[in-house]
């Protein structure tokens, strides 16, 4: 593989991972505008770990992953009284705080950015992305999944069906945070160096336009966005500015056009429609023999 | 030395002040967080400063900048906020992201990333009152800000076409009922908006004599906050929520560090934002009903 | 818990929205095993006492026992535990997931095991879940919009698909928000049918509806409210004949 071929890839692991991160609590129905706060305590975290207590990286980056996640329980839980407009604005301000938190915090760096020893290789990275993704998709198929898009769409009801609504919403906040804290982790020690300023709000705000672009109605959705959003603009050629220009262009006019992202659930069932005709009553007879 | 930063800190605050009118007027009547008013406030600057360069007296460049957000603006609401009722509710907030991300990138293409010097346009002079300066300058623009909002303010509060924007900010429906033209109405405020927040970024470049393509971020998201402060949707919260903002932000820097003001200034959002959403002047926000 | 106990039993029950009395002094019981009606004009109260009994809002003043359990204080959430479930007027389906799934939710109270939760069970072939709601959609005719979007079903099919919701939650008692509104006479005779298994089944139903002719062949009482309150109670013969309820229903004409 060419370094060019690996470095492109490494950023799509990240992006993949990302994109992970807040698809989860948008399955439920959280826009969460300050999911880079969350990679940022992962990383620190992470990154302290392997650099002041001398831990593994195999140790510190599930317990800064986890960190992220007890961040986001405790965080969570206040933030979430609110809904809609408030609760995305809780969540942009929160991104802020976290970051300038980092900023100010001169254990790791302050402003001056924070070395980062322990080295994790580009296919290390590759296996993270491949587990998260296989981790989202293995929850898509479970009830979890299920009622996260029914507290989405009709909390109330989902209440009196008797899904715990505040503890669906809670767990999937602190869910998206902890596999943001695990890709942030990944990224302190592949590229050994942090800096405060990298976790700002335009990364949580790229990350969330691409899982839009894709779509959140199904498990892939997240994994086409961040692919198209890295590797078009790689074939382009395009500059960083180009790119960002470009793809903000496409964002707008495809949200135009396609409000509910590219993959859908629907688009899933129409081309699984007629294998599943025979299977379907093939199963009808079974149940209604049994 | 005290009561310098207060003064400072007002001035800035005036800018806030009308930014966060320009978000209030969009989410108070439309019910729509226009994420692109950050970006409107940057073209306000900027295009002025391109007019400047060409060679434009400085009351054209004015005008043509103004001209310039208000057509962006009815951009966004063409392609942004009319496709609000299909899709998911964050679509056209993301949708207005994408416009920030895009006229950013736009600017950073053109003219680069590096802060470029605003001409001074007047001569620098200042009022002396028992050892305080107040640049005259700063002073104008301060009474142009607030004229211009207690001008709105009566405006919404006495006239025929003020009446009709709070009816359809208290109910869409009735006012469709009461034979308003919504979709003339709509396109009016946004260019409303946009001049609000392209006047305050041309006196941020006038009074700072500076401009980057990101100018808008750090003013606007912090307008945001102001604009939640003082109460969504309510003129003299988001005149208060301003100046608040603006002396918070001054007098952190002063007394604290320049490193600790996004932890203030949202950190006091996201507190408003669980403890009393509605802002200090607003209303509690409606309940669902089944 | 003796035979005797009332499936539902609703004493004094008060609520007022932004001062208005909605519902006032209201009290009446449903049998195990049987099939009530609540009836009365538009703007009676019918769906609020639905909602004050499945929580969506609290009580001022009174009592709800289901089973004999007080859930007057229990949060809305636990009460389809106590055994009560309900379906809602004006449908309230998750649109854009499929017929199966939409059943999955209303099974929630019986699998809510963290175990239940995370099994992935749409890869496994013919998972017990999707068996049971796949059976309950035959045995009421729908099996063959199992995988379909419920958004793009007709009103009818939708309108049946949410009471095979709200019996999947193995409550005994049903509340139905009028099941039979919007639905065609073919329709209609299909959920007659179905109604007339739940309660051989053992169900007690409490029932919502317009169409007399429907209330007359399923249910052996009726309540009757006008503005919150009761003002007739028992078979529908006797009631029909009551001066108040022909009352209440002038200009409205009965049905």
């Amino acid at each position: 593989m060419s370094g060019y071929l690996t470095g492109v890839l490494v950023v799509l692991a990240f992006n993949v991972m990302a994109a992970y991160a807040v698809y989860l609590p948008m399955a439920a129905g959280q826009l969460n505008l300050g999911i880079a706060g969350f990679m940022a305590v992962g990383a620190y975290a992470a990154a302290y770990l392997t650099n002041e207590m001398m831990w593994p990286m195999w140790m510190a980056i599930p317990i800064g992953s986890a960190a992220a996640g007890l961040v986001g329980i405790l965080i969570g839980i206040p933030v979430l009284r609110t809904h809609g407009i408030y609760l995305a604005l809780a969540t942009f301000a929160l991104g802020q705080v976290i970051a300038a938190i980092f900023l100010n915090l001169e254990v790791v760096g302050g402003a001056a950015g924070y070395p980062v020893t322990e080295f994790a290789s580009p296919y290390v990275v590759f296996a993270a992305a491949i587990g998260v993704t296989l981790f989202m998709v293995l929850l898509s198929r479970t009830r979890y999944a299920l009622y996260l898009t029914a507290v989405k769409s009709d909390p109330t009801v989902a209440d009196l069906m008797g899904i715990s609504v505040r503890g669906i919403q809670v767990s999937a906040f602190a869910l998206g945070a902890a596999v943001a804290g695990f890709g942030g982790a990944f990224y302190a020690h592949h590229y050994n160096f942090i800096e405060a300023q990298h976790f700002s709000v335009l990364l949580s705000v790229y990350t969330v336009l691409y899982v839009l672009f894709g779509g959140t109605q199904t498990v892939w959705g997240p994994l086409v966005g961040a692919a198209f959003f890295t590797l078009v603009p790689e074939l382009l050629r395009a500059s960083e500015q180009w790119r960002y220009a470009l793809f903000a262009m496409f964002i707008i006019v495809f949200m135009a056009l396609r409000p509910q992202g590219l993959i859908t659930a629907s688009l899933f069932r129409i081309f699984r429609r007629r294998p599943k005709a025979a299977a379907g009553t093939e199963a009808q007879g079974k149940g209604a023999s049994a | 030395m005290l009561t310098q930063q207060i003064i400072n800190g007002l001035m800035l605050g005036a800018i806030y002040m009308l930014v966060a009118v320009a978000f209030t007027l969009a989410i108070g009547v439309l019910n729509f967080l226009n994420f692109s008013i950050p970006g409107l406030f940057m073209l306000g600057g900027v295009a002025t400063f391109g007019f400047l360069k060409m060679g434009w007296p400085f009351l054209l460049a004015a005008a043509g900048a103004l001209f310039i957000a208000a057509l962006v603006s009815l951009l966004v609401e063409r392609l942004a906020y009319r496709r609000m009722k299909e899709g998911d509710a964050d679509v056209p907030l993301v949708s207005s992201l994408g416009f920030l991300v895009l006229l950013e990138n736009l600017v950073l293409i053109r003219y680069g990333s590096d802060q470029q010097a605003f001409p001074a346009l007047f001569p620098d002079m200042n009022l002396r009152v028992g050892g305080l300066v107040i640049g005259i300058v700063q002073l104008v623009s301060m009474a142009i800000s607030l004229g211009l909002v207690a001008w709105l303010s009566w405006f919404l509060r006495t006239t025929n076409a003020g009446r009709r924007i709070r009816t359809v900010a208290e109910n869409r429906e009735t006012a469709m009922l009461m034979g308003i033209n919504i979709e003339r109405l709509v396109p009016q405020l946004f260019v409303c908006s946009a001049l609000l927040a392209a006047l305050a970024g041309l006196l941020f470049a006038i009074n700072y004599q500076q401009v980057t393509p990101f100018m808008g971020e750090g003013i606007g998201f912090k307008a945001v906050a102001a604009m939640i402060i003082g109460g969504m949707g309510s003129i003299w919260g988001a005149v208060i929520g301003g100046l608040l903002i603006g002396l918070a932000e001054v007098l952190s820097v002063s007394f604290i560090g320049a490193d600790v003001v996004n932890i203030t200034v949202y950190g006091l959002l996201l507190v408003i934002l669980i403890l009393r959403p509605q802002g200090l002047l607003g209303r509690p926000p409606a309940r669902e009903k089944l | 818990m003796t035979a005797a106990t009332p499936a539902l039993e609703i004493k004094g029950l008060q609520k007022s929205f932004a001062g208005v009395r909605a519902i006032r002094d209201l009290s009446f019981t449903v049998p195990k095993g049987h099939a009530t009606a609540l009836i009365g004009p538009n703007g009676a109260g019918k769906t609020t006492v639905f909602n004050l009994v499945s929580g969506v809002y609290g009580i001022d003043a009174g009592s709800i026992h289901v089973n004999g359990t007080d859930i007057t204080r229990m949060p809305s959430r636990q009460r389809i535990r106590s055994g009560v479930a309900r379906s809602f007027q004006n449908i309230r389906l998750m649109g854009h997931l499929s017929v199966l799934e939409n059943l999955l939710v209303g099974q929630h109270v019986r699998a809510s095991s963290l175990c239940a939760l995370i099994t992935p069970y749409r890869l496994i072939p013919n998972h017990k879940w999707k068996r049971e709601a796949r059976r309950a959609l035959e045995e009421s005719g729908l099996g063959q919009y199992a995988d379909e979007t419920v958004g793009a079903l007709p009103y009818g099919v939708r309108k049946r698909i949410d009471l095979v919701r709200a019996t999947l939650a193995g409550a005994n008692v049903l509340m139905l928000d009028e099941p039979a509104a919007g639905l065609n006479p073919s329709e209609t005779n299909a959920l007659r049918d179905h109604l007339k298994a739940l309660i051989a089944s053992g169900l007690t139903l409490l029932v919502v509806e317009h169409d007399m002719h429907f209330v007359d062949s399923i249910c052996e009482n009726v309540v009757v409210l006008n503005f919150g309150e009761k003002i007739a109670e028992g078979p529908l013969s006797v009631v029909r004949k009551d001066p108040k309820v022909r009352e209440a229903y002038i200009g409205s004409d009965e049905e």
